[in-house]
């Protein structure tokens, strides 16, 4: 009696066990299929949820400057962003002033053709964003939009470059993804600096995620400040030159290393760019 | 006494459910990223799986399976990775779950915070190391994070809306006894 419901026990578990391993074949070849097809199966995903992404989106933007607004007072919140954007539109002026005091015309061009917004550029609205520092979009390949392609604001700052096209929308590796890596140049506005000469200091931004970024790789011997802005350089050809991208926060010199950090603040904030652009036409050199 | 629903209420329930679920990842995608802390936004999916998986008393695995597929379809769709790892972390994060669940159970067959609140964290954070390693292992990432800086941050802020959720879905079942 014991022995037959012990057998009974074991083919039960033998048959359960069957049906486990069918049950995880089963569901790998539909993962599988669903893999084949994961452009078409995201893209139709997106285009049923991109209207109440969209609304969500906005309706978190609303939210959260209302309730930053019990923290701190409104009108600052309002003046500082009136000040920022105007800020950076300024920097953007500055870069282009200190291109031609140079007398570097090509650099002086990109900065101008960027700032007058002679790239062919494709507005396109936010519809996400995860906490892996990737922003969706809602701008696709059906846009003419492809990999790479760099995304910035109206103030010509640096939010990202395209990372995944489907049709109907992208995903855009912000520079504070973990992932990215931008090479910047420091530049320098102090007054009473001697006309011609422009020192530049090279470095790279890695992103730090959360919306953070760091700056790396600036030469020990190099004198970073406080303020400074952080541009694109044209290194890799990535991105344009001159577009911006943060202000150092606080330097940080360890004579032992043989490259010295910064801490920064980037200049791209998803709370106030409803719209972004995509630089359809920049050649980028690999 | 809970008693059993007939087809068409589980119907019902399984396309509530569904739409729950749609609408938590397209929230914490959308509407919660404004609202991240130290760069952590509340993975409100995961909550809910939880949740679901932590008060299901009566039910198969089954629907144990159709959440978890449901739960990481809706992660992996609006993620930039693959369909696919969230569906298999699911399974195996609600599995785990209600083994272990089943292990600790004690007798007067309730749901104390504390057991809730330590399960979660064990398996968020597992949940969060499978990924990671996934993403590193598919080479989508070229760094493998685990114990980053922002993950305590993180680990708090869905621990929230975690207990949140415990409370409500505490309440309905206990009114659900009731009835």
């Amino acid at each position: 009696m014991v022995a037959s419901l012990r057998n009974f026990s074991i083919k039960k578990k033998g048959k359960n066990l069957l049906k486990i391993l069918a049950g995880i074949v089963i569901a790998l070849i539909i993962l599988f299929i669903l893999n084949v097809f994961v452009a078409p199966v995201k893209n139709l995903v997106y285009i049923i949820s991109s209207p109440i992404q969209k609304v969500f989106w906005q309706a978190g933007e609303s939210s959260s400057l209302f309730f930053s607004s019990f923290l701190k007072d409104g009108f600052l919140i309002k003046e500082n962003e009136d000040l920022r954007t105007e800020n950076q539109k300024l920097l953007s002026q500055v870069a282009i002033l200190q291109s031609i005091t140079e007398g570097n015309k090509a650099q002086s061009d990109v900065s101008a053709s960027c700032q007058n917004r002679n790239f062919n550029l494709v507005m396109a609205g936010i519809v996400g964003l995860d906490d892996k520092d990737i922003l969706s979009i809602n701008k696709g390949s059906d846009d003419g939009i492809t990999e790479d392609m760099p995304v910035i604001n109206s103030q010509n700052v640096l939010f990202g470059r395209v990372f995944k096209v489907y049709n109907n929308f992208s995903q855009i590796l912000l520079v504070s993804n973990k992932e990215s890596v931008t090479n910047v140049k420091v530049f320098r506005t102090q007054v009473g600096q001697e006309e011609g000469i422009l020192d530049e200091v090279d470095g790279v931004v890695r992103g730090a995620g959360g919306l953070a970024a760091y700056l790396d790789l600036v030469p020990v011997s190099s004198d970073i400040k406080t303020d400074e802005v952080l541009v694109t350089s044209s290194i890799d050809k990535s991105f344009p030159k001159d577009l911006l991208v943060g202000k150092i926060i606080q330097p940080e010199k360890n004579d032992q290393n043989p490259f010295q950090q910064a801490k920064i603040s980037l200049f791209l904030d998803i709370g106030t760019a409803d719209n972004l652009f995509v630089i359809t036409n920049y050649k980028q050199v690999k | 006494m809970i008693s059993s629903p007939s087809s068409g209420t589980m119907w019902r329930k399984f396309l509530a459910i569904a739409l729950i679920f749609y609408a938590l990842a397209l929230l914490q995608n959308s509407f919660l990223s404004h609202f991240s802390l130290l760069g952590s936004i509340p993975n409100l999916v995961f909550i809910f799986f939880f949740l679901l998986v932590f008060f299901n008393k009566t039910g198969s695995i089954y629907e144990m399976i159709f959440w978890a597929v449901l739960a990481g379809f809706f992660l992996d769709v609006f993620s930039y990775s693959y369909i696919g790892p969230n569906i298999i972390l699911f399974l195996v994060v609600g599995y785990l779950s209600k083994e272990t669940q089943l292990m600790l159970k004690n007798r007067n067959d309730k749901f104390p915070p504390g057991y809730f609140i330590s399960l979660f964290l064990i398996f968020l954070v597992g949940y969060k190391i499978f990924i990671s390693l996934f993403l590193y292992c598919s080479g989508t990432a070229t760094s493998l994070e685990i114990l980053s800086t922002n993950l305590l941050a993180g680990l708090f802020y869905n621990l929230i809306f975690a207990m949140a959720g415990f409370g409500i879905f505490r309440f309905i079942y206990a009114k659900k006894i009731q009835g």
